[in-house]
C-alpha cells in the first residue's frame, strides 16, 4: 500500500488531503488485507482527484472492487452538492446505467437436462457480441416513449409485466430524462441495437441459489435454497456510448467556461446548475431509461424460451431487482445532521439503500433494498441488502462486482478460450460466446475473488450478504 | 506491424506508428477493427461511406475520427478496410471503403464503447507519428 494512505479500521482507508494536489475532501475506501495487495496506484490517484471537484461533499470514495477507469475510478462514488456541485460523465462512464437484473424461477438445476440445448437456443435469441441486430423494429416514437419512460414503455409494447416496473431501481425510468440532449447519432446506434446483450463485461447467465445466508432477507426477497435463478448484466449500448462522447465534447468546452481547475482532462465537467450541466443530465437519464428498457427486452425474451421449454407461467418468473451501477442520481442524504439533496455518482458501484427507504419496494422495504453482485463467469454472483450502515458511510452506495485484476491482453497469452470453457465444463458451467477469445478474456482469474469483495462489504457493514448463487451456464457477449 | 496491443487491466490499449497524420488516422481504424472484429480474412470491398471530423488539436482530431468511425460502424453494419481522406487545417474528410459485417466472419472481437483521452499521447517522432490511445470496451 502507498506510505501515505492510512488505515482506519479492517476495512477502510483514507487517502489524506495533499495525496495529490487541491484536494478538497480526502479519500476513502474499503478494502480487505488481501484485495489490498492488488491495488493499483492509478486507481488511487484517481480518487483523489475526484476529492478535487467542485462540490463534493465527505469525501470521495471506492468500493473493494475499485480498479483503474475513466476519469473516476471504477468502483468510485462520490456526492455533489446542489448549489456548488458538478456533474461528470467520468463519474457514469460509457455505458450509462449498465446494470443488472435478477429473476427467479420455480425450476432447480434438476429441470436443466438439456443445459446445453437451453444456453444455445437463448444465444440465438438474445443478440449478443459486436454487430448485434435488435430482434424488434423499434419505431422513432417507441424509441422516444423509451427514452422517457424506461422500463414501462416496454412493458407496455408487451415486453414483461406490469409489477417488472416496481421491481426496478427508480421504478425503471429516471425523472429528468430529456430527449433534445439525445443525439440523432445516438438515436442512429440505439433503434437496431434494443434487446441486445453487447460485449466484454456483459453476460446473460443461469444460477442456482446455491446458500441463504440471511434466511429473512432472501424470503422476503423471494428466493429460495436451490431455486434456479437468471442473471442479465447489460446497458444502454451504442446509444448511451454516443450520449457520453457528444457531452464529452460540450464539457470540455465548460470547463474552460467556467473556469474549472481539473487534475485531469477525464474529468471533463459542468457546473450541475448550469445548461451543460442540465443537458448532460437529462441525455444521461434518457440513456439510463434506455438501458432499462433494453434489460426489459431482454428478459421477456428469456422468459418466453422458459415459458415454451419447461411449460410453465410467464408469471413464475419474477423479476426480483434491477439495479444501475453507471449513473449519476439526485437523491436525499442525510449531510451533518442535515437531509439534502445531493447528485450521486456512482461509476461501477450499486446504490444500496437501508431499510426503510421510500424508493424501496413495499414489500422489500424492511429488509433494505435488493443489491446484485456477479461475480466472474466460474465464481458466485451474490444476492445483498443495502444496509444503513451504507446510508451513513457511502451516501447508500456498495461495490457492483468482482472488478478486474488481469489485463485482456494478458489473459489472452495465458489462456485460451476453449480451454477455459472445458474447465468451466468440469464444474458444470457451459459457456457460449461469439468467439474463443471473449471467453479467455473473461476467464475467472482475471477477476478479483467475487467472495472476497462482497465479504468485504459485509465487514465493513455497507450491504448484507442474503444470497450466494452458483453459475450453471453462461453466455458471454 | 503499425500497431500493437499494450498492456491495460479493464480496456484495450494500443500503440499506433505511421509516417505521415493521414496515415496514422487510416492504421488507427484498422487498429480499432482488430479490437472490433479481431482477425478477419480481407474481401473485395464493397461498401463506400463518406467521413469527416474536426478537432481543436491533432489528439482531437484522431479521438473525434475514430468516434466517427465507430458510429459507421455500428449504424452502416461497415467492416472498415481503407481510407481516402484528406486534411485541411483542423478538419479531414473522405471515404471510408469496406465490407458488410457478417456474423459468421467478423464476430472474432469485441465492441468498443467510446475512445478516451485516458492515456492518449500523440507524438512526432523521427519516423513520423506515434499514437497511445485506449479504446474503452
Amino acid at each position: 500500500m502507498h506510505e501515505k494512505i492510512q488505515r482506519i479500521n479492517e476495512t477502510e482507508w483514507e487517502i489524506p488531503k495533499g495525496f495529490v494536489e487541491n484536494m478538497r475532501v480526502s479519500g476513502r475506501f474499503f478494502l480487505s488485507d488481501l484485495l489490498a495487495e492488488g491495488i493499483e496506484d492509478g486507481a488511487l490517484t484517481q480518487l483523489a482527484n475526484v476529492a478535487c471537484l467542485p462540490g463534493i461533499i465527505n469525501h470521495s470514495y471506492g468500493m473493494p472492487d475499485i480498479h483503474w477507469g475513466y476519469g473516476f475510478p471504477i468502483g468510485g462514488v462520490a456526492a455533489f452538492d446542489e448549489t456548488e456541485g458538478i456533474i461528470s460523465p467520468g463519474g457514469v462512464g460509457f455505458d450509462i446505467n449498465c446494470g443488472v437484473r435478477m429473476i427467479t424461477t420455480p425450476l432447480t438445476e434438476a429441470d436443466l437436462t438439456d443445459k446445453q440445448g437451453l444456453i444455445e437456443e437463448l444465444f440465438e435469441a438474445v443478440p449478443t457480441g459486436v454487430g448485434a441486430k435488435s430482434p424488434i423494429r423499434l419505431s422513432q416514437n417507441d424509441l422516444t416513449l423509451m427514452l422517457e419512460e424506461g422500463a414501462r414503455h416496454a412493458v407496455e409494447l408487451g415486453y414483461g409485466c406490469a409489477a417488472d416496473v416496481g421491481r426496478c431501481e427508480e421504478n425503471g425510468a429516471m425523472e429528468g430524462a430529456d430527449i433534445s440532449a439525445v443525439s440523432k447519432k445516438a438515436r442512429q446506434r440505439g433503434v437496431p441495437q434494443m434487446g441486445t446483450l453487447g460485449s466484454g463485461n456483459h453476460f446473460l447467465e443461469l444460477q442456482t441459489a446455491e446458500e441463504i445466508l440471511d434466511a429473512e432477507t432472501a424470503k422476503t426477497f423471494g428466493v429460495k435454497e436451490g431455486q434456479l435463478c437468471i442473471m442479465i448484466h447489460c446497458g444502454s449500448r451504442g446509444l448511451g456510448h454516443q450520449v457520453c462522447t457528444d457531452h464529452l465534447k460540450v464539457l470540455e468546452e465548460a470547463v474552460k467556461k467556467y473556469n474549472i481547475d481539473l487534475p485531469d482532462r477525464q474529468l471533463a465537467c459542468a457546473p450541475l446548475d448550469s445548461p451543460e450541466g442540465q443537458a448532460y443530465f437529462g441525455g444521461m437519464a434518457a440513456s439510463a431509461n434506455y438501458a432499462w428498457a433494453n434489460r426489459q427486452v431482454i428478459t421477456h425474451i428469456v422468459r418466453e424460451i422458459f415459458v415454451k421449454r419447461f411449460e410453465i407461467d410467464y408469471e413464475e418468473m419474477p423479476l426480483i431487482y434491477d439495479v444501475a451501477h453507471n449513473v449519476a442520481k439526485w437523491e436525499e442524504h442525510e449531510v451533518d445532521g442535515v437531509r439534502k439533496k445531493v447528485c450521486v455518482h456512482r461509476k461501477g458501484a450499486t446504490r444500496a439503500f437501508g431499510p426503510g427507504r421510500a424508493e424501496i419496494p413495499q414489500e422489500f422495504r424492511s429488509a433494505g433494498q435488493p443489491v446484485i453482485i456477479p461475480g466472474s463467469m466460474g465464481t458466485s454472483s451474490y444476492l445483498l441488502a443495502g444496509t444503513d450502515g451504507a446510508m451513513a458511510q457511502t451516501f447508500g452506495s456498495t461495490c457492483h462486482g468482482a472488478g478486474r485484476v488481469k489485463s485482456r491482453s494478458s489473459a489472452k497469452k495465458s489462456l485460451t478460450g476453449d480451454a477455459v470453457a472445458a474447465e468451466l465444463l468440469k464444474d458444470g458451467i457451459y459457456v457460449r460466446a461469439p468467439n474463443p477469445a471473449a471467453i479467455a478474456e473473461e476467464a475467472p482469474d482475471v477477476y478479483k475473488p467475487s467472495s472476497e469483495v462482497v465479504k468485504t462489504v459485509s465487514d465493513a457493514g455497507i450491504s448484507k450478504i442474503a444470497v450466494r448463487l452458483r453459475p450453471l451456464g453462461v453466455i458471454k457477449g | 506491424m503499425p500497431f500493437e496491443e499494450l498492456e491495460h487491466t479493464a480496456d484495450v490499449k494500443m500503440r499506433i506508428t505511421a509516417p505521415d497524420f493521414l496515415s496514422l488516422l487510416a492504421e488507427s481504424g484498422d487498429a480499432m477493427a482488430s479490437v472490433l472484429y479481431g482477425d478477419f480474412a480481407k474481401e473485395p470491398e464493397t461498401l463506400t461511406v463518406e467521413i469527416e471530423a474536426e478537432g481543436e488539436d491533432s489528439s482531437e482530431l484522431v479521438v473525434n475520427f475514430l468516434s466517427e468511425l465507430l458510429f459507421l460502424t455500428e449504424v452502416e453494419y461497415l467492416v472498415p478496410l481503407s481510407y481516402s481522406i484528406a486534411q485541411e487545417g483542423n478538419r479531414v474528410f473522405g471515404t471510408v471503403s469496406g465490407i458488410e459485417f457478417d456474423r459468421t466472419k467478423h464476430a472474432g472481437g469485441i465492441c468498443v464503447k467510446g475512445i478516451s483521452y485516458s492515456g492518449l499521447s500523440l507524438e512526432e517522432t523521427a519516423e513520423g507519428f506515434e499514437l497511445t490511445i485506449i479504446f474503452d470496451i
